[in-house]
């Protein structure tokens, strides 16, 4: 941010400059050496590991170091593209992540707001709480909670359905295709609304006060004040929240379409991810997987750059 | 200025997530390979050993060895009855390690780390990456019993790629006799109330089979109040051979993975797209019309499969009994013995004879080998040899008399119900049993020298004192001892069988091709079996179609290659 850089008093002269710099440094030295952990386990896990790219243009065997392997050049690259499935499974991730993006940010800041107006701060920890709870169970966990939901045989959403007389007959939610994408979507509500909506919360309550008061002294009822102040309050974290989601477009997920999908579904429920595991790793075709690896980094920054500069240009806040 | 105060506050943390947000995206593909330091389990073990290697025979001079299975099992207690009585005859203290979480991943984390416990579970990526030791010198010189007792199969057991013996396989080596009184491998199974409801009628077709579960459904189309299921499957996760399997055991052919085998010209060729596998799903299809088939079938999860086999309202499908075992076992607690299974090897039509229960092929690719890292192998072997003898043997299977078995004055070794119970509970076991040792050693199958059974599990007699009311009623009806009789005796095994067990070899052709062949498989099989019965063909040609652009003939040449190098090398001369 450029409003944190330090000297912003510049034309001074360069000397008088080190010297503030070493002074600041000196008076931050506490929080320098608690940072450097921090940066030691950046380096070593994330900058470190990339050399491993090599591997992708390899036919890479176990046990025998990265230098003694047989070099194919862009093979699996090609492989990747050529494939048929795999633009269908590109589709897939894109579109689920798109859904889940969406439906995360509507329903998150949609409850937020509306937990910010329960007056009874009893009822509204409770509420929070509970909806919340859900993040700590495992997708595994979860999945057998929608797939069990879902059935024909027991199904609660089919037999409700039934009972409000909407359909006739149980639905087969997870044997078509066309309800797939959907049912992920809500999923993902189901278990992170509560989660996501904590952040959202923790910036409204940052919202100065005296805004509100002034807001209701010029007459504006609830909604006017949610319109014009809470949301414009949040809206910086929703920003900045919405760039880096951006950045993993192509994590759609992994868990929730390997354990919900099945062969019926498979042309909607497979990402990425399942595709690297079926044809790189289950295979042990591990370059293809660092391939594809390195597809999906790739993206990810090019997103995250992109949507950078876009919120640059609009004038809002910004992530780098 | 709260909100200035804030947007620099966020500044600071965007900072962070933004560090964060690289190290995630960086760090994915990067943990697969460099990270080693995660396996330095086994560095202790070196020391003990190194000192015990100069004395070969002294076998009571303290040693220890470490050992890693490719399965989680019980994990035996610090003073558990069989390891202390290795340790105190033997000297040797096993230092175990089991696994937790996917063995692919384990194992590739352990050859990234070049790190090896002494006796580790069987791999072909491990022979891949060297690991292991050839044993087939060291074994003539050392390890007698061993030698003896893999004679037979000598040839079989070396690697067809440079014919070293990396490997000891764990089962499927026998002696004497072999009883087989439980039979948990592929059938169509069916309710036994079924059978006894009309009168336990032969079953031999696939027609008969379904024209049983048609009446029955229409008799009882409730059980417990809620509706009964005719006819299920499963093809979740890789759990897909209920779905894909069922048509070469109809067509007469043993269980060789995706393949048919011709025996008299011993070469395979993929069945999926093939007449024989087309007229089982056909007959799926009709009866999906008829409303026999589970539409859940085919979206159905593991955990959902097993909860409605366990409901005892699934008349009948096509299984391996282990994978539904949990289902049934849960049916015997609730007491519901008519809604257990009976497998049935059903057939086409009558001129084919089924060939669904086989005589057991040397388990290849499966058991121990030695690690590079083994600082004494010799010692090693001549452990594992020891063992082998009858006297461990027993300790190993039925554990120490008087305590886990009794002696009749026959000398046939049995049980009491006590005793019975003992083995089936977990907490029991890991104090007394070395039960996933004894999984991986090599051990004699079959019967001892004095004709006890090898394992209880094989002694007829402790079969049937486990057998139920209606067990009895239905073996006697049919005029039948044991489950396995139901099937035709197995006959000898085609030299190269079974086709399932040869290595594709990680990230060839092959491997790719067999993937997307079931992939194919249970994408389209289940529409095929769901769609009305005049767009059955269409479906199907369409399914036909897409096998057509798979790479098919490399998995069918890497097969028929290795058929052939079978043929040659294990023939016995």
């Amino acid at each position: 941010m450029q409003d944190t850089v330090l000297g912003s008093d510049a034309p001074r002269r360069t000397e008088r400059r080190t010297g503030t710099i070493r002074k600041r440094m000196w008076s931050q030295r506490q929080l320098i050496w608690m940072s450097f952990p921090l940066l030691i386990y950046i380096v070593l896990f994330a900058y470190v590991p990339i050399w491993g790219w090599l591997m992708a243009f390899q036919q890479y065997r176990p046990g025998f170091s990265v230098f003694n392997q047989q070099w194919v050049g862009w093979d699996q690259f090609h492989f990747l593209f050529s494939d048929e499935g795999f633009l269908q499974v590109l589709r897939n991730t894109v579109a689920m992540s798109l859904i889940n993006m969406v439906l995360g940010f509507v329903t998150a800041i949609g409850f937020a707001i509306l937990l910010n107006e329960i007056r009874k701060s009893l009822a509204k920890r409770f509420i929070q709480t509970i909806s919340y709870l859900p993040h700590f169970l495992s997708w595994v966990i979860v999945t057998g909670i929608v797939a069990t939901s879902l059935s024909t045989e027991d199904g609660i959403v089919n037999i409700v359905l039934m009972k409000l007389h909407l359909i006739d007959s149980p639905i087969l939610w997870l044997g078509e295709g066309k309800y797939f994408w959907g049912i992920v979507g809500a999923s993902h509500v189901w278990k992170e609304v509560g989660w996501n909506a904590i952040i959202y919360l923790a910036a409204i309550a940052s919202v100065d006060p005296s805004l509100y008061e002034a807001a209701e002294i010029d007459g504006a009822n609830r909604y006017r004040k949610m319109l014009h102040i809470t949301l414009p309050g949040i809206k910086p974290v929703i920003i900045i929240l919405l760039i880096m989601n951006l950045g993993h477009i192509l994590d759609a997920g992994f868990e929730v379409q390997y354990l919900l999908g099945n062969g019926q579904v498979v042309d909607w429920s497979q990402t990425i991810d399942i595709f690297v595991l079926k044809y790189g790793l289950k295979v042990g075709n591990y370059s293809l997987a660092t391939a594809a690896g390195m597809f999906k980094t790739v993206v990810s920054i090019v997103l995250l750059f992109l949507a950078n500069s876009i919120a640059k240009r609009l004038g809002e806040e910004r992530l780098i | 200025m709260g909100v200035h105060v804030k947007r620099s506050a966020l500044a600071g943390l965007s900072a962070v997530f933004a560090f964060g947000l690289l190290l995630a995206g960086c760090s994915g593909k990067g943990n697969g390979e460099a990270s080693p330091s995660a396996s330095g389990t086994t560095g202790g073990s070196a020391g003990a050993s190194a000192s015990a290697g100069a004395s070969g025979n002294a076998k009571t001079e303290p040693f220890t060895i470490s050992v890693f299975y490719g399965a989680s099992g019980p994990i035996p207690t610090e003073n558990n009855k069989i390891y202390k009585k290795i340790r105190d005859e033997l000297g040797v203290t096993l230092k175990e390690e089991y696994l937790v979480g996917d063995l692919e991943q384990k194992l590739g984390v352990m050859i990234a780390g070049g790190d090896y416990p002494d006796l580790i579970t069987a791999s072909p990526k491990l022979t891949a990456a060297k690991a292991v030791i050839p044993l087939e010198d060291l074994i003539e010189q050392y390890a007698p019993n061993i030698k003896k007792h893999y004679e037979k199969v000598w040839n079989m057991m070396k690697d067809p790629s440079d014919g070293h013996i990396y490997w000891l396989p764990n089962y499927g080596v026998y002696q004497g006799n072999y009883v087989s009184t439980y039979y948990s491998g592929p059938a169509f199974w069916i309710q036994k109330g079924v059978l006894k409801e009309f009168g336990y009628p032969k079953l031999k077709t696939l027609d008969d089979y379904f024209n049983l579960i048609e009446q029955y459904k229409a008799k009882h189309p409730e059980i417990d109040g809620q509706p009964t299921i005719g006819f299920t499957t499963l093809a979740y996760d890789w759990r897909k051979f209920p779905l894909l399997n069922a048509p070469e055991h109809l067509a007469g052919y043993p269980n060789d993975g995706g393949v048919v085998v011709d025996p008299k010209t011993n070469t395979a060729q993929i069945f999926a797209d093939k007449e024989i596998a087309k007229k089982y799903y056909k007959k799926l299809n009709e009866e999906n019309a008829k409303g026999i088939i589970d539409k859940e079938a085919f979206a159905q999860n593991y955990d959902q499969y097993l909860a409605k086999i366990s409901s005892g309202r699934v008349l009948g499908m096509f299984d391996q009994h282990w994978n539904f075992q949990q289902g049934e076992d849960s049916l015997v607690t609730q007491q519901k013995f008519e809604r257990t299974y009976l497998g049935i090897p059903l057939v086409y039509d009558d001129t084919i004879r089924d060939y669904y229960l086989d005589r057991p092929a040397l388990n290849l690719q499966n058991g121990f080998g030695i690690s590079v890292d083994a600082k004494d192998p010799v010692r090693i072997l001549k452990f594992l040899d020891t063992l082998l003898d009858e006297k461990w043997s027993k300790v190993l299977n039925w554990g120490i008399e008087g305590e886990d078995y009794l002696v009749d004055d026959k000398g046939k070794f049995y049980r009491t119900p006590e005793m019975r119970n003992q083995q089936e509970d977990v907490t029991w076991k890991q104090a007394n049993r070395a039960s996933s040792f004894l999984t991986y050693v090599p051990k004699i199958e079959g019967q001892y020298s004095d004709g006890n059974a090898t394992d209880a599990g094989s002694q007829p007699d402790e079969y049937f004192a486990t057998l139920k009311d209606i067990d009895k009623e239905l073996f006697s009806a049919y005029g039948v001892k044991l489950p396995s009789d139901f099937f035709s005796p197995a006959p000898e095994n085609r030299i190269s069988y079974p086709a399932w067990s040869i290595d594709l070899i990680d990230g060839s052709p092959a491997k790719i091709a067999s993937t997307k062949l079931e992939d194919l498989g249970v994408k389209y099989l289940p529409k095929a079996i769901l769609s009305k019965p005049e767009e059955f063909d269409s479906v199907w040609d369409e399914y036909v179609k897409q096998i057509g652009k798979v790479d098919v003939k490399a998995y069918e040449d890497r097969i028929n290659e290795q058929l052939k190098y079978r043929m040659d090398n294990w023939s016995v001369k």
